[in-house]
């Protein structure tokens, strides 16, 4: 995990790595520890641009990483759990059509452009949310089981495809950054942002790591479940609400990532416990590690030109993952961890 | 709280859109009772179970758990009342015995905490009972199919609720793990004085292990009772469309039912006026039991007698529905069963009499036969003169008889072939004819 964190701060511009930790803990000390953070013969005006670049360009964008591949990760244990299925990931109930078509909005109509920073976000939180929050409403008035729930969820984001096909057919340059933003990236990183998700991720995610016990009994089927105790109808919808606020934070600051919530799950199921008790925390901790470490790929895999992120979960997470179906057929327990 | 008992079903109707799955059912269940719910596929059964498991609300009705409506109950306060074994479960994660029988403890923990010491202790004695105490640290999905039923009874048990629901838990089970979920069932409703509602399709173990039997047909609560009452030849073929023959099992004097073949459409929901017939038979001593049942079988309506009471053929004629004229043991056959025996005559469109030794006492029966004036509808089956008692008297009487037209045959297949040619034509139904 260590390696992990450290390799970004290499990434970007080349910076001893002992200065590197120096610097951190010098601003993370607000300023007590190592006073002089850079090596003698270093000039101040480098020791500067190399603690902005660390502090205000790589560390949030780490931090970042971190917390969304958390929110993903947990988003797609809860889904997975919630519906018995194992291909389901934090975009399952349309979330991402919702959020796209937000973002979209303001590639069009250039909303504040200039002050894009926080409009962005915002609209795709609300389109991201607002979907999830839409399907969950239709599917209880529709009778709530599990089957409505998810044919509400395509049908929706079928339809919300449809009118951002359609809008971006008359807006071609409003179509090619919404297909960058569709590749999700991590740029743009900022402490305060940073705060925002972690904000988000803790309103989400602490109570979601509470229903652990319960995501167990509902495994057995709604109506065992019931039988042993659990509000099958409640959890469910408390469970999808707060997985689609968890998500919906994630797609609003760095777009679509794929993957990462899809195959957390099965990591921590694999290599650890099928006990959802442990799948939660655990897929926070593997998502984590995981977006973390394709991001880093996604620097240095080209120098000079930073990928989008959303293509490296991908690339690195398929064969991984393949690796992983291989090596650990059922009950094999490896030990360590990712 | 008046004595509540632990299920009281009072008017239920349940329905699905246009579709009734019950109505108007009415019952209740004592503690310390093993109910088994009976009933052909779509009767109602599971429904009935769900409504009592609260996973579903009833169209018209209640039902209430030890006097609380079911509806009104939180789904914990349920969970802590009534427990439930599914038919099957696949469960897909090798968890831990030991953890999945804990789930049953889940409507007992307090929120947010884990399960205590306490919890422990009693998910371990649910395994015990079932049998599974050295299989706790095992993964389930290394289960065999009867262990693994019993799991799902170890769970229940864990909950520590008077009442345990069961939907056929058996159905998948070979003999030798239904006899022993069921036997372990019944220990609890003994020595826990639990209350155990179990829908069940084998009725030989519904009557085995039943206090009482519920049969439900289209819905509707057709018969309530001990198993000797409710079994019966006619309701296995109206509820169930069967021909059955039911017996007495000798080690557990529960009733036992021989399957015999579904009943012919025509017959299916047609009472005995459809049928062939009657055939009487004249029998004693069990003499006519092989043929009270092959006639049985085939469809014919049979009578029979006189028979003295606690004989072999009466007590074949009772199993099977047939109506018989009796006379007490050991006596000669008097005013009354003789009346009777005319009347069973005067209907009938055929006799058929079994090689039955003759006496003083029953020689009655032979002359009343002969008195019907009919010789050409009586078939003698495996006549032998040596069974007469009478000083010739019988063997006089049959030799009238066949000489008049009366027909010896030597088995039941030449019997029957010839019980199909003596019968009228004309009194055969349509549904049969065409056939």
């Amino acid at each position: 995990m260590l390696v992990v964190l450290a390799s970004p701060l290499l990434a970007g511009v080349p910076i001893p790595v002992g200065t590197e930790v120096r610097i951190l803990l010098h601003q993370l000390s607000f300023g007590l520890l190592f006073p002089q953070p850079c090596p003698s013969g270093t000039s101040p005006l480098q020791c500067t641009a190399w603690t902005e670049i660390l502090w205000y360009a790589v560390l949030p964008e780490v931090l970042l990483a971190l917390l969304v591949g958390a929110a993903l990760g947990l988003s797609g244990a809860a889904l997975q759990g919630t519906f018995r299925n194992p291909l389901a990931d934090p975009y399952l109930l349309g979330i991402s059509s919702g959020g796209t078509l937000g973002a979209a909005f303001l590639f069009i109509f250039r909303l504040g452009v200039a002050q894009a920073n926080l409009v962005l976000p915002l609209l795709a939180f609300i389109g991201s949310l607002g979907t999830g929050v839409v399907i969950l409403l239709a599917s209880r008035y529709l009778g709530g089981s599990v089957e409505t729930l998810l044919l509400v969820g395509v049908a929706l984001a079928n339809v919300l495809s449809a009118i951002l096909s359609v809008v971006l057919l008359f807006n071609p340059v409003g179509s090619i950054q919404v297909s960058f933003w569709l590749l999700g990236g991590l740029g743009g990183a900022t402490w305060d942002r940073d705060g925002l998700v972690l904000g988000g991720l803790l309103m989400a995610g602490a109570p979601l790591l509470l229903l652990g016990r319960e995501l167990n009994l509902l495994q057995l089927g709604g109506d065992v479940a019931q039988s042993l105790g659990v509000d099958a109808r409640r959890v469910r919808n408390r469970l999808l609400l707060l997985a689609s606020v968890a998500t919906s934070i994630a797609v609003a600051f760095t777009g679509i990532i794929g993957f990462v919530g899809l195959i957390s799950p099965h990591v921590v199921r694999r290599v650890w416990s099928s006990d959802y008790r442990a799948v939660l925390p655990g897929s926070a901790l593997v998502g984590a590690a995981f977006l973390l470490l394709a991001h880093d790929l996604s620097v240095v895999a080209v120098p000079t030109v930073v990928l989008p992120v959303g293509l490296f979960t991908a690339f690195v997470g398929a064969p991984f993952f393949f690796l992983l179906l291989f090596r650990h057929r059922r009950g094999v327990y490896m030990g360590g961890g990712a | 709280m008046s004595a509540s008992r632990p299920v009281e079903v009072e008017d239920l109707s349940v329905r699905f859109g246009a579709r009734s799955a019950l109505s108007r059912v009415s019952w209740t269940a004592s503690a310390g009772e093993l109910v088994a719910l009976a009933g052909p596929n779509g009767s109602g059964k599971s429904t009935l179970l769900r409504a009592c498991l609260g996973l579903l609300a009833p169209t018209q009705g209640t039902v209430r758990l030890f006097g609380t409506d079911c509806g009104q109950l939180s789904i914990r306060e349920r969970a802590r009342r009534v427990a439930w074994v599914p038919q099957e479960e696949a469960p897909r994660d090798n968890l831990r015995l030991i953890e999945y029988v804990l789930f049953g403890r889940y409507a007992h923990l307090p929120p947010f905490t884990g399960e205590s010491a306490d919890d422990r202790r009693t998910a371990e004695r649910a395994l015990a009972e079932a049998g599974l105490a050295d299989r706790a640290e095992s993964g389930i999905l290394e289960l065999s199919g009867g262990e693994r039923q019993r799991l799902l009874l170890a769970r229940a048990l864990a909950q520590e609720t008077p009442l345990l629901l069961l939907d056929e838990p058996t159905a998948h089970l070979d003999i030798g793990h239904q006899l022993d979920l069921f036997e372990r069932v019944r220990r609890q409703v003994r020595d826990r004085g639990l209350c155990a509602i179990a829908a069940m399709h084998d009725l030989n173990l519904a009557a085995r292990f039943a206090d009482r039997i519920l049969v439900l047909s289209h819905g509707r609560l057709v018969s309530d009772g001990p198993p000797e009452s409710v079994l019966s030849v006619p309701l296995l073929r109206e509820v169930w469309g069967v021909e059955t023959e039911l017996r007495r099992d000798p080690h557990s004097h529960r009733p036992y039912l021989l399957p015999l073949r579904a009943a012919a459409e025509g017959r299916l929901s047609s009472p005995a006026d459809r049928r062939l017939g009657p055939v009487h038979v004249v029998g004693g001593g069990g003499s006519a039991s092989p043929v009270l049942r092959r006639l049985v079988d085939e469809g014919f309506h049979v009578t029979a007698g006189a028979l003295p009471l606690l004989d072999t053929d009466a007590d074949t004629a009772a199993e099977l529905g047939i109506p018989f004229s009796a006379e007490v043991p050991f006596a000669p056959i008097g005013e009354l069963a003789r009346v009777r025996t005319q009347e069973l005559l005067s209907t009938a469109r055929a006799v058929v009499i079994a090689p039955v030794p003759t006496g003083p006492g029953n020689l009655v029966n032979l002359e009343l036969v002969e008195a019907l004036g009919h010789p050409e509808r009586v078939l003698w089956l495996n006549r032998r003169a040596d069974l007469d008692y009478t000083g010739g008297r019988a063997n006089e009487l049959a030799e009238r008889l066949l000489t008049r037209g009366a027909t010896e045959v030597n088995d039941l297949d030449a019997l029957v072939d010839q019980l199909r040619r003596v019968i009228p034509a004309a009194s055969f139904p349509a549904a049969v004819a065409l056939s």
